[in-house]
C-alpha cells in the first residue's frame, strides 16, 4: 500500500519544540505552561501522523529529507527514520508531554522552564531523525545544553557541582564520538558524513576493531555502562522530577540508538569481535546496578542504579545480535523509558508531598495514599519484568536472544540472575514505601491529584498495552532488526 | 658605496630590537605603545626595502606600508584613548600594577 | 467453541475494570466479580463436556485451540495458544469451582474490610491467571500466566501490609518462587532455541529426538520452576509464611490452584523428563523429601493454617512423588482430589477462626459443640487428606503408592507410606485439640456457627471430596492415563497404616491428654522438626548478607567508582591551579613567552631544516 507522503513531516517534529521555546520566549510567562502544552500536542499530533504515515513493512529509511548544508565538507541536512528511530521519537514526544503536565504547577521560573523542556524535546527529537553524522553530532550536543540548566538551576542543594559533573561526563563519551565520526570521514573507505551510505561500507578489520571501541565507550557514557554510571547516578538525585525523567526516559536511550544505528550496521565485524566484551560489560552492569539498588535508601539513586541494571539487559541484548536479543534491546529501551519514567514522576510526587526521598521515611505510602502507593506499586512490578506489562517483554526476548547467540550461556544465566535481582530491589522498595503503618513524614501526605492520575495514566496504559500485545511496538521495530541482524549476520562472517 | 638591500634590513632589524626591548622592558603603558609603533615601521622598512629590490615592478610592498602606516595611526589612537581610560580609572598607566587578569 | 475464550476472560475483565475504579465504588460492585466467576464456571460445564471423553487422542491434538498473535519476531510470527485438552478441561472445573466457592465464602469473611473490591480484584487477576495457565497450549503462556499468579499470591499474602508478617511474607513468598521462576525462563530460552516453538505440540514429540543432555537442562530448569510455585524442598519455605493472606485466599491459592501449577507444569512436560532419565529421579527424590519433611513439620505446629500449610506443601510432594513414576494420572488425580479436600480443609479453618479469632490451636477446643456443620465438613476432608476409604483422599494415594510399588521405587515407597502415617497422624492432632471437649481458652470460646456465605461452598466442596474418589478410572481414561482400582492388599496396607497413625495421635492427645509438651519437648528430633530443619536460616543469612553486601557495594561505588571519577576532576583542577601562575596578568610576562615560543619555533624550523 502506498502510503501518504508527508513532506518535511520530520523537520517539524524536530523543530516545532523549537519554534514553541521561541514563542514562549517572547509571551508573558503566565502563558508558557498553556503555549508549551500546546505545542507538544501539537507535536505528539505529529508523531501520531508518522506513526500513521510509516510504513511497517519496510525496513529502510523512510520520510527522507535532504537538502545541501555544508557543501564544501559533503554535509548535508539528512533527516529520516525507520523502525529504530520511529519509535524512539515517539518515546520522546510522549515523555516530553508528560514531563510538562508533571510539572504543571511550576512556580519557579516557569517560563525559562518549560522553554528548556521545548529545547530539550527539539534536541531528542533531532538525535534519533539525523541522518549525516554532523547534524547527529550538533544535536547529540544540544540535549545536554538544556539538560545542564535544568539540572543547575532547578536542582536540589548540589545541583552545580553535579550539573557540571554530568556535563562534563556526558561530554567525555561525546569526544569519543566525534573522533570516531572523523576517523570514519577521514578513512578512504568512508569518506562521508551520510550514515546511510555508511552503514553500506566495507571498513578495513584493524580498523572496526578500534573505531568500533571508540563508540562503544562514547555511547558507554550515555546508556550509561558500569562503570561510566556515576555521572548519571548523581544527576539523577539532584535533578528535578522532570529532569529526572527525560534523562533516564530518552536521554539514555540515545546511547541504546547509537549501538544500533551506528555501532552495529557501520562497524559489523568490530561489533562481531567485540561482542564478548560488551555483553561482559553488560552483565557486569546489570549485577552491579541491581546489588546497589537493593540497599540504597535513596529511591531517586536506587531508580538511578535500576536504570543500569535494566539498560544492561539492553546492552547484553545488542550484544547477542540477535533478532530476538536485538529486538528485546528495543522493546527493552522502550519500555524502559515508559516504566522509569512513570517510576521517577511518582517517586517526585511522593516527595513533593512527604519532602523526603529516603525509603525509610516513606513506609505506609500505601495506608495513607492508597491511589499513590498504587501507582508506585505498578510501576515498580512492570518493572521487575511481570509478564503482561511491557518491562517483561524487552527482559524475555533478550534472556531468548542471549542463549541463541555465540556468546557464553553463563551470559544467560546472569540475566535470569538479573531478573530476581530486580524483583528483590523493586519489591524492596513497595515493601519499605508502600507496605507498613504510615511514617511520620508521611502521616498526612495527601493522596493523588488528578493530574497526577493524567500524568501517569498514559504511561500506565501504555505499559499494559505493549506488554499485552508485543505487535504494537515488535511491528515498528522488527523489520528493521531483521536487516540489521541479517547484515549483521552476512558482513561479520 | 651602493646602498644595498641588507642595509635596510639591518636597520629594520636593529629598530625592531630596540621596539621589542621597549615593549618588554618600559613601565609605562604610553612607552609600550611607542615601542610598539617602533616595531611596526621597522617592518615597514622592510616591506618598502623588499619591494623595492626584489619586485621593483609591483607596488605590493609600498601600499602595504601605507597601509600600515594608517592601521598604526588608528591604532596609537585607539591605544591613547585606553591609556586615558586607564587612568581615569586607576590612577597609573604603569603596566605592572595593572594585573587584573591573574589567574 | 470461541466462548472458552470468555473463559480466562471474565475475570480478567473485572480486574481492568475494578483497577481503574475508585475504592469506593469498586467496594459496592462486588457481585460483579461474582458474576464473572460464576460465568466461568458455567462455560467451563460445556467445554469440559465438549472435551468427553477424552483419551489418548484428545491429549495429543486438544478439541480446540485458538492462537492470539503477541507479534513478529524476525520472520517469524510469535504466537500464544489456548488449547482446550482434557487437562485444561479438567482443571478448568477445578479452579472455577474452588474459584466461586472461595468468593462466595469470602463475601462473608473478608465483609467490612476497607479494601475489599481491590481484594475481589486481585482474587479475580488470579483465577484468570490460572485459568490462562491450564489452558495455555505453549509454554510462554504458561509462563507468563504463572507469574501472574506469583503477583497475584503476592498481593493477597500482603492485602494487609501494615502487619510487618504479611509484608515480610509476601516479599518472601515472592522471590523464593521467582528463584524457580529464573529456571523456568532459562528453560524456556533453552526450548525455543532447540525448538523454534514454545507449542507443547511442538516441543514435546521433539523432545524424544533431544540429547539426553539438552533433556536433561530443560527438564531440570523447568523443574526447578515448579519446585519454586508448588513449594518444594528446598524452596518450599514460603509457603507457610504466606499464612499470614486472609484464609480464603489461602485456600484458593496456596491449596488448590496455584502452589499445584508446579505438578501440572511437569505433568505436562513429563515426555522431556522420561528423555533425561536423570530428571525423572530428581522428581522422585524432591518429591519424597518434600512429601516427608512437610507432614512431619506440620505435625508439631500450633497454628492452624500452618498445619494445613505443611501438609499442603507435604501432599504437593507426594504429587511429585506420583508423577516421578511416570503415571500422569497418579500424579494428576491427588492434585485434583488435593485441590477439593485442601480447599475445604482451609475454608473450614477459616470459619473457625472467623468464630473464636484465634488462629492458635492452643487456645481452641470445643468446636464441635457449637459448629456443627463446620465440624462435620472439616472431618470429612481431614478424613480424606488421612486417606481413609471410600473419601477421595485414599483412592488417588492408593494410586500413587500403586505405581511406586509397580515402577520398583521401594525407598520411596516406604517414604510414602511413612507420609502417609504421619499425615493421618497431624491430622488427628489437629482435629483431637480442635473439636471436641471444651474450649481450653474463654476468650476464644466463640461459639456461632457461621453464616450460609462462609457454610455453603464447604457443603459442596466436602460432597465433591466424598464423591470424587470414585471417578479415579473415568478420571484416567479422560487424561490418557493409567488407573485401576485399589487393590485389597495394598488398599489395607494403606488403610492400617492410616488408622496406625490416627491411633498413635489418639493415644497421645485424645481426650483432652496433651502429652507432647512433655515428653517431646526435649528431645532432638522434636527441637529441629519444631524448627522447621533450621531450613529458615540459610535463607535469613542470605537475605542478610545481601542486604550487607549490597551496602559494601553501595560503599564501593559512592567512595571508588565516583572517587576515581571525580580524582580525574580534581586532577585536572589541580592541574589547572598549577598551570595558571603563568597566567600573572601582566602585559609584559605575556609578550616575553611570546618571544621565547617565536624564538623556540625559529630554532626547531632551522633545525628541521638543517636535518
Amino acid at each position: 500500500m502506498p502510503m501518504p507522503h508527508v513532506p518535511h513531516l520530520l523537520s517539524a517534529i524536530t523543530f516545532l519544540p523549537l519554534v514553541g521555546a521561541l514563542v514562549v520566549l517572547v509571551l508573558p510567562a503566565s502563558w508558557a505552561r498553556w503555549t508549551t502544552a500546546a505545542f507538544m500536542v501539537a507535536d505528539l499530533g505529529l508523531v501520531g501522523v508518522l506513526l500513521a504515515v510509516f510504513s511497517r513493512t519496510s525496513p529502510g529509511m523512510q520520510l527522507i529529507e535532504s537538502a545541501p548544508w555544508i557543501p564544501s565538507l559533503h554535509v548535508n541536512y539528512l533527516l529520516g527514520v525507520d523502525g529504530i528511530s520511529v519509535t524512539m521519537v515517539a518515546l520522546s514526544a510522549l515523555l516530553s508531554f508528560v514531563v510538562v503536565l508533571g510539572s504543571w504547577n511550576t512556580e519557579d521560573r516557569p517560563k525559562t522552564w518549560f522553554i528548556m523542556l521545548l529545547l530539550l524535546e527539539s534536541g531528542m527529537n533531532g538525535v534519533f531523525v539525523a541522518l549525516d553524522f554532523v547534524l547527529f553530532y550538533v544535536f547529540w550536543e544540544w540535549v545536554l545544553i538544556p539538560m545542564y540548566f535544568i539540572i543547575a538551576w532547578w536542582g536540589k542543594e548540589n545541583r552545580s557541582y553535579v550539573a557540571l559533573k554530568f556535563f562534563l561526563y556526558m561530554l567525555l563519551g561525546s569526544v569519543l564520538i566525534l573522533l570516531g565520526i572523523i576517523a570514519m570521514y577521514l578513512h578512504p573507505a568512508g569518506h562521508t558524513f551520510n550514515m546511510m551510505v555508511l552503514a553500506t561500507r566495507q571498513f578495513p578489520l584493524g580498523f572496526q576493531m578500534v573505531i568500533f571501541l571508540v563508540f562503544y565507550f562514547g555511547f558507554a557514557v550515555r546508556v550509561p555502562v558500569w562503570p561510566f554510571h556515576t555521572g548519571h547516578s548523581d544527576a539523577h538525585i539532584q535533578a528535578p522530577t522532570a529532569g529526572s525523567v527525560t534523562l533516564a526516559g530518552v536521554l539514555l536511550k540515545t546511547g541504546t540508538y547509537g549501538m544500533l544505528r551506528v555501532a552495529l550496521p557501520m562497524l559489523p565485524q568490530g561489533a562481531q569481535h567485540w561482542a564478548w566484551f560488551v555483553g561482559l560489560m553488560a552483565c557486569a552492569a546489570i549485577l552491579y546496578g541491581s546489588v546497589v539498588s537493593f540497599w540504597q535508601p535513596d529511591l531517586k539513586k536506587m531508580l538511578a542504579y535500576s536504570s543500569v541494571g535494566h539498560m544492561g539487559f539492553a546492552m547484553l541484548g545488542i550484544a547477542s545480535g540477535t533478532v530476538w536479543g536485538l529486538d528485546g534491546a528495543m522493546v527493552l529501551a522502550f519500555a524502559h523509558g515508559l516504566i522509569t519514567g512513570l517510576l521517577f514522576l511518582v517517586v517526585g510526587m511522593i516527595y513533593d508531598r512527604a519532602h523526603t526521598r529516603m525509603a525509610p521515611d516513606l513506609t505506609g505510602v500505601g495506608k495513607q495514599a492508597p491511589v499513590l502507593g498504587g501507582m508506585l506499586s505498578f510501576a515498580a512490578i512492570s518493572s521487575l519484568g511481570l509478564p503482561g506489562l511491557a518491562g517483561f517483554v524487552g527482559e524475555f526476548l533478550v534472556l531468548v536472544g542471549s542463549w541463541q547467540s555465540n556468546l557464553p550461556k553463563v551470559y544467560t544465566i546472569v540475566a535470569g540472575a538479573g531478573m530476581l535481582m530486580g524483583a528483590a530491589y523493586m519489591l524492596w522498595v513497595i515493601y519499605r514505601v508502600v507496605y507498613g503503618e504510615p511514617a511520620e513524614k508521611v502521616a498526612r501526605i495527601p493522596d493523588a491529584t488528578a493530574i497526577d492520575i493524567a500524568t501517569a495514566g498514559p504511561l500506565m496504559a501504555l505499559t499494559a498495552i505493549i506488554g499485552m500485545n508485543w505487535g504494537v511496538l515488535l511491528s515498528f521495530v522488527n523489520p528493521t532488526i531483521t536487516r540489521l541482524a541479517e547484515l549483521l549476520l552476512l558482513r561479520s562472517m | 658605496m651602493r646602498v644595498g638591500m641588507e642595509f635596510f634590513i639591518g636597520l629594520s632589524a636593529i629598530l625592531f630590537c630596540l621596539g621589542l626591548y621597549g615593549a618588554l622592558s618600559k613601565r609605562s603603558a604610553v612607552m609600550i605603545l611607542m615601542s610598539l609603533e617602533l616595531m611596526a615601521n621597522a617592518v615597514n622598512i622592510n616591506l618598502v626595502a623588499f619591494s623595492r629590490f626584489v619586485t621593483p615592478k609591483v607596488m605590493t610592498g609600498q601600499f602595504f606600508a601605507v597601509f600600515m602606516m594608517v592601521v598604526a595611526a588608528a591604532e596609537i589612537g585607539l591605544g591613547l584613548a585606553l591609556v586615558l581610560a586607564l587612568y581615569r580609572q586607576t590612577q597609573t598607566i604603569e603596566v605592572q600594577f595593572l594585573n587584573e587578569l591573574k589567574g | 467453541m470461541n466462548y472458552i475464550i470468555a473463559i480466562p476472560l471474565l475475570p480478567a475483565a473485572v480486574f481492568g475494570l475494578f483497577f481503574v475504579l475508585p475504592r469506593r465504588i469498586r467496594n459496592r460492585m462486588l457481585y460483579l466479580p461474582l458474576a464473572a466467576m460464576a460465568g466461568s464456571f458455567v462455560l467451563s460445564i460445556p467445554a469440559f463436556l465438549s472435551a468427553w471423553p477424552g483419551g489418548e487422542d484428545a491429549v495429543r491434538t486438544g478439541t480446540w485451540h485458538v492462537a492470539y498473535r503477541l507479534g513478529t519476531i524476525g520472520t517469524g510470527p510469535l504466537d500464544v495458544i489456548l488449547r482446550l485438552d482434557p487437562y485444561a478441561a479438567m482443571m478448568l472445573l477445578v479452579v472455577t469451582i474452588v474459584g466461586l466457592g472461595v468468593q462466595i465464602y469470602s463475601l462473608s469473611y473478608m465483609r467490612g474490610e476497607e479494601r475489599i473490591g481491590w481484594y475481589y480484584a486481585v482474587l479475580s487477576l488470579f483465577t484468570s491467571a490460572m485459568l490462562l495457565l491450564v489452558l495455555a497450549g505453549d509454554y510462554l503462556l504458561f509462563y507468563m500466566a504463572w507469574e501472574v499468579m506469583g503477583l497475584c499470591s503476592y498481593l493477597l499474602i500482603g492485602f494487609w501490609f501494615t502487619d510487618n508478617a504479611a509484608r515480610n511474607a509476601s516479599i518472601k513468598a515472592f522471590l523464593v518462587t521467582r528463584v524457580g521462576d529464573v529456571g523456568f525462563a532459562v528453560g524456556l530460552a533453552i526450548i525455543w532455541v532447540t525448538v523454534g516453538s514454545f507449542d507443547f505440540h511442538a516441543v514435546l514429540p521433539a523432545a524424544t529426538t533431544w540429547g539426553p543432555g539438552v533433556a536433561t537442562a530443560v527438564a531440570l530448569l523447568l523443574l526447578f520452576g515448579a519446585m519454586g510455585k508448588s513449594a518444594q524442598f528446598p524452596l518450599h519455605v514460603w509457603l507457610p509464611d504466606a499464612m499470614a493472606g486472609p484464609t480464603p485466599a489461602s485456600a484458593l491459592i496456596h491449596a488448590a490452584t496455584m502452589v499445584a501449577a508446579g505438578v501440572f507444569l511437569v505433568a505436562r512436560s513429563l515426555p522431556i523428563f522420561e528423555v533425561s532419565g536423570v530428571a525423572m529421579h530428581a522428581v522422585l527424590l524432591i518429591g519424597g523429601t518434600t512429601a516427608l519433611l512437610g507432614a512431619t513439620m506440620g505435625a508439631v505446629q500450633y497454628d492452624i493454617k500452618k498445619v494445613l500449610a505443611y501438609s499442603t506443601i507435604s501432599q504437593l510432594g507426594y504429587m511429585f512423588l506420583g508423577l516421578g513414576t511416570g503415571n500422569v494420572a497418579a500424579g494428576l488425580f491427588l492434585l485434583l482430589t488435593h485441590a477439593f479436600f485442601k480447599s475445604l480443609l482451609f475454608l473450614g479453618a477459616g470459619s473457625i477462626i472467623h468464630s473464636l479469632h484465634t488462629q492458635d490451636m492452643r487456645e481452641m477446643g470445643g468446636v464441635a459443640s457449637k459448629m456443627k456443620v463446620t465440624t462435620v465438613t472439616f472431618t470429612i476432608g481431614a478424613l480424606a487428606l488421612a486417606g481413609i476409604p471410600p473419601l477421595s483422599g485414599f483412592f488417588s494415594k492408593d494410586l500413587i503408592l500403586d505405581s511406586l510399588w509397580a515402577g520398583h521405587h521401594y525407598v520411596a515407597f516406604a517414604v510414602a507410606l511413612s507420609t502417609a502415617m504421619l499425615t493421618a497422624f497431624y491430622m488427628t492432632r489437629l482435629w483431637l485439640r480442635v473439636f471436641p471437649g471444651e474450649p481450653r481458652d474463654t476468650k476464644h470460646a466463640g461459639g456461632h456457627e457461621s453464616d450460609w456465605k462462609i457454610l455453603s461452598p464447604m457443603v459442596v466442596l466436602s460432597v465433591i471430596t466424598l464423591g470424587i474418589g470414585f471417578s479415579a478410572i473415568v478420571f484416567a481414561k479422560f487424561i490418557a492415563g493409567e488407573a485401576a482400582w485399589p487393590q485389597l492388599v495394598m488398599g489395607s496396607t494403606s488403610t492400617l497404616v492410616a488408622l496406625v497413625g490416627i491411633v498413635i495421635a489418639w493415644v497421645l492427645f485424645g481426650g483432652g491428654r496433651d502429652t507432647e509438651e512433655r515428653t517431646a519437648r526435649s528431645s532432638f528430633v522434636y527441637l529441629l522438626v519444631s524448627n522447621k530443619y533450621f531450613l529458615d536460616y540459610p535463607y535469613e543469612h542470605i537475605a542478610l548478607g545481601y542486604t550487607r553486601f549490597s551496602e559494601g557495594v553501595n560503599w564501593f561505588d559512592r567512595v571508588v567508582i565516583n572517587g576515581v571519577v571525580n580524582g580525574v576532576g580534581v586532577a585536572c583542577r589541580q592541574g589547572g591551579g598549577l598551570l595558571k601562575r603563568m597566567q600573572t596578568g601582566r602585559v609584559q610576562t605575556y609578550q616575553r613567552l611570546v618571544l621565547a615560543g617565536v624564538i623556540a619555533f625559529i630554532v626547531i624550523a632551522v633545525y628541521l631544516r638543517g636535518v
